[in-house]
């Protein structure tokens, strides 16, 4: 093969790791796991906490529904969402749910207290150490103050109390925006070169970041869109609201 | 020197099989394209969004290329590809018209296509739709990164190119109307925006009629402007604080009075 | 005894004509041989006493533990096979245990009870295949007091039968009978913590057949801020002491209201 400079295009060398070079089996294995995308967002106020999620469900390119709810009230004001593979979610979800169940019935009908509810947790995603449930999980309620709380977890069951979180598809898209408008991180005092103090926010202007922040995950990633649903606890209970997002 | 060096392909495999494989990736495979003919033209069109993985890189790129002022293709693949050669080929076929003292023909542009990725083997990412007019008439065409091409009353392209041949197969028929072929495309288009999320954003279109110019028509249908954000954001001057400041001169400034008479 | 008894006194999960399961009853009467162990419950915490009967007077004391922690908001006291006791306060701290490791939190007191009373039926095996765990049904009779943050201070009665009751005050032992008597004389909601001990150690000395010294005697309390705890030797002194002078206070009132009793008579 010659190109105009008389020069010969050298054909393109094999790449080392493929198998025709290294000479091995090619090993075929299932899958267990897949990703269906999805996003999700926990923040937690003075005297309340919301958790959100879209209602998109995906696989690869293609949309398999836009109204799959992810977040749920399972009692006790306490709301969860585990994000990640659905199938796993679903399972996690239901898992907690019994265990709430055999909670009451041990424990003579007492609530669940947030943190009883994390540490539990905590216990079923750690008995699947080798086996993990493929999920970013997130829990929000008051606590025995009644102070809002949220609470995070890895696939494995490693929790920590935070003041918001962001997890799933556009994690990495949201959670720089909160630290900026909820914990105020890189902000300063005019004139003064004081950090900027953290103070609590309404419950609307909770909503409002809520929905900006999926508005603009909507806009930059393709596993987030078609609608917006926020659990919204307060001493009063759980409440929800619906917002449509963008469909492309 | 022509041609693609693949000075770095075998230290690049190497790397990639070292290293956790965070080498860059090139832009976007998801897309929607389609061409349909009409009565005396042909039309095509194509989505705007640009990807990168699963992240949008561009929400209103433009993937309708010109080869000739009547020959125009749509390019589904690696952006940088699709745009390359469609450059390449368009002026390859400006010199051949120039040379043979005709207009450009888009069977001309569809072989010197073929010929260029066919001696690339695939590793040029372009899947074009060529479409255009010139004295034989309207001619639509597809492209494949090997090499390949097909005919057709009418065709589609990407990732996006299922949804959109859902709706041509269901809707289309022969001796379409101008509006009707708009009309069919650009609804192609939206079924894949709306059901392919390697695909979004806005419709172009570009409609190419016998013995008239091509119209590009950008942004065509615009279906997802954003809404207004629910908050301002505007930051009050000094909430970002100057931390530290030095200055440093570089050179001595010599100040000196000069008289003007 | 072959005779009246007949042969269902046998099987320990075989019914009896009359629908009673012997053993089971047989281990009630073991606990009625044990020592007098007493709880009373308060508005400020529960207190649990115990006699300690020496057998000999060689015999060291403070190797006799017949109240025992089983948590730091749960404290438990035994009358009967005190051996038997073992597994289950191993199995009720065990609960209490795996309870905080699952949900970061205190057990609470029923719950812990519970459990312990699920074990007690371990002598035959469970509708749910469980495997038999005893040849026989426990011997000895636990009082679990304790504090958690739902129900405040609480005192179970746990019996071999697997039942349980909660008691605002409860004796169990030989002793019982008298002693159960006079705390439904005693017992009322506005008692103190100090009152409790106090009147503890009366009623054990009262039905005890040695005399009640700080030897002889073991005290322990739970308070919601001090958690479970076990009284030393000096401080269950101090409390006999002021039983001993609450005592001759009430003698001396008693001769008063005679003298003037008699007083009356005179005039």
């Amino acid at each position: 093969m010659k190109s105009c400079s008389g020069k010969t295009v050298p054909p393109p060398p094999l790449p080392l790791e493929h198998p025709s070079a290294m000479s091995q089996p090619i090993e075929h294995q299932f899958n267990p796991y897949s990703d269906n995308g999805g996003t999700i967002l926990g923040i937690a106020g003075e005297d309340f906490a919301v958790l959100a999620g879209d209602t998109r469900h995906t696989t690869d390119y293609s949309i398999n529904s836009r109204s799959e709810s992810k977040v749920f009230d399972v009692g006790d004001g306490i709301v969860i969402s585990a994000n990640g593979f659905a199938a796993d979610s679903t399972a996690l979800v239901k898992r907690f749910r019994n265990s709430l169940k055999w909670y009451h019935f041990n424990e003579n009908e007492k609530r669940l207290s947030l943190s009883a509810a994390a540490r539990n947790i905590q216990h079923l995603l750690y008995g699947k150490r080798f086996f993990p449930y493929y999920v970013h999980t997130i829990i929000a309620g008051l606590d025995e103050e009644g102070k809002g709380a949220v609470y995070s977890f890895d696939p494995v069951g490693s929790y920590e109390r935070e003041q918001c979180r962001a997890g799933g598809a556009a994690a990495s898209l949201i959670m720089p925006f909160l630290d900026n408008q909820v914990n105020f991180k890189n902000q300063y005092v005019p004139g003064t070169g004081e950090k900027r103090p953290i103070t609590y926010l309404s419950v609307e202007e909770v909503v409002k970041l809520v929905r900006d922040s999926f508005t603009s995950a909507t806009e930059r990633h393709i596993h987030v869109g078609d609608g917006l649903e926020i659990l919204i606890v307060t001493k009063d209970g759980v409440r929800r609201e619906y917002h449509e997002l963008k469909r492309d | 020197m022509a041609g693609l060096s693949f000075d770095n392909y075998q230290r690049n495999a190497f790397l990639a099989s070292k290293t956790h494989s965070n080498l860059p990736k090139a832009t976007s495979t998801g897309t929607t394209i389609v061409g349909v003919k009409f009565h005396n033209g042909v039309v095509i069109a194509a989505d705007t969004r640009s990807t990168q993985g699963p992240i949008v890189a561009d929400k209103n790129c433009a993937k309708l290329h010109r080869i000739s002022p009547r020959i125009w293709c749509a390019g589904a693949g690696t952006a940088a590809d699709t745009e390359a050669v469609t450059q390449l080929i368009g002026s390859n076929v400006e010199l051949h018209s120039l040379y043979a003292k005709r207009q450009p023909r888009v069977v001309t542009a569809l072989q010197m296509l073929k010929q260029h990725l066919f001696k690339y083997q695939g590793h040029i990412g372009a899947y074009l739709i060529v479409a255009g007019t010139d004295p034989t008439g309207a001619h639509l065409f597809s492209v494949q990164a090997h090499g390949s091409t097909d005919v057709g009353f009418y065709l589609s392209l990407g990732s996006g190119s299922l949804a959109a041949m859902a709706v041509l197969e269901s809707n289309w028929k022969e001796d379409l109307s101008k509006e009707e072929a708009i009309k069919l495309a650009s609804d192609a288009i939206q079924a894949g925006i709306w059901n392919d999320l390697g695909s979004g954003s806005n419709v172009d279109l570009c409609v190419m009629e016998t013995g008239k110019d091509a119209e590009y028509l950008r942004n065509y249908i615009t279906p997802n402007v954003r809404e207004a954000k629910q908050k301002s954001y505007k930051f009050e001057r000094g909430t970002t604080a100057v931390l530290k400041e030095k200055i440093i001169d570089i050179c001595e400034v010599e100040e000196e009075q000069v008289l003007v008479v | 005894m072959f005779l009246t008894r007949s042969e269902y006194d046998r099987g320990v999960s075989t019914f009896s004509p009359e629908g009673r399961l012997f053993q089971v009853e047989y281990s009630l009467e073991a606990i009625k041989l044990g020592s007098t162990a007493i709880g009373i419950t308060t508005s400020e915490g529960v207190v649990l006493g115990v006699e300690k009967r020496a057998t000999s007077p060689l015999l060291e004391s403070d190797s006799i533990e017949k109240i025992v922690e089983i948590d730091r908001h749960i404290g438990c006291a035994m009358s009967g096979l005190t051996a038997d006791a073992r597994s289950m306060i191993e199995h009720a701290r065990t609960s209490a245990i795996t309870h905080d490791l699952y949900y970061d939190e205190n057990i609470k007191v029923e719950s812990l009870t519970q459990s312990v009373c699920d074990l007690a039926l371990r002598f035959g095996e469970g509708a749910a295949g469980e495997e038999r765990l005893m040849s026989r049904p426990f011997g000895v009779a636990l009082l679990i007091a304790g504090y958690d943050a739902d129900d405040g201070y609480q005192l179970y009665h746990a019996e071999p039968s697997g039942t349980f009751y909660r008691y605002n005050a409860k004796a169990i032992g030989s002793g019982s009978e008298g002693a159960q008597s006079e705390l439904q004389n005693e017992w009322h909601s506005s008692l103190n913590m100090r009152d409790a001990e106090v009147l503890t150690l009366k009623i054990l000395k009262q039905v005890m057949e040695e005399k009640l010294d700080q030897n002889n005697v073991q005290l322990c309390c739970i308070t919601k801020d001090g958690g479970f705890e076990i009284y030393d030797n000096k401080k269950t002194g101090e409390i006999i002491k002021l039983l001993k002078e609450k005592e001759e206070e009430e003698k001396t009132q008693q001769e008063q209201d005679q003298q003037q009793g008699e007083d009356v008579e005179m005039s």
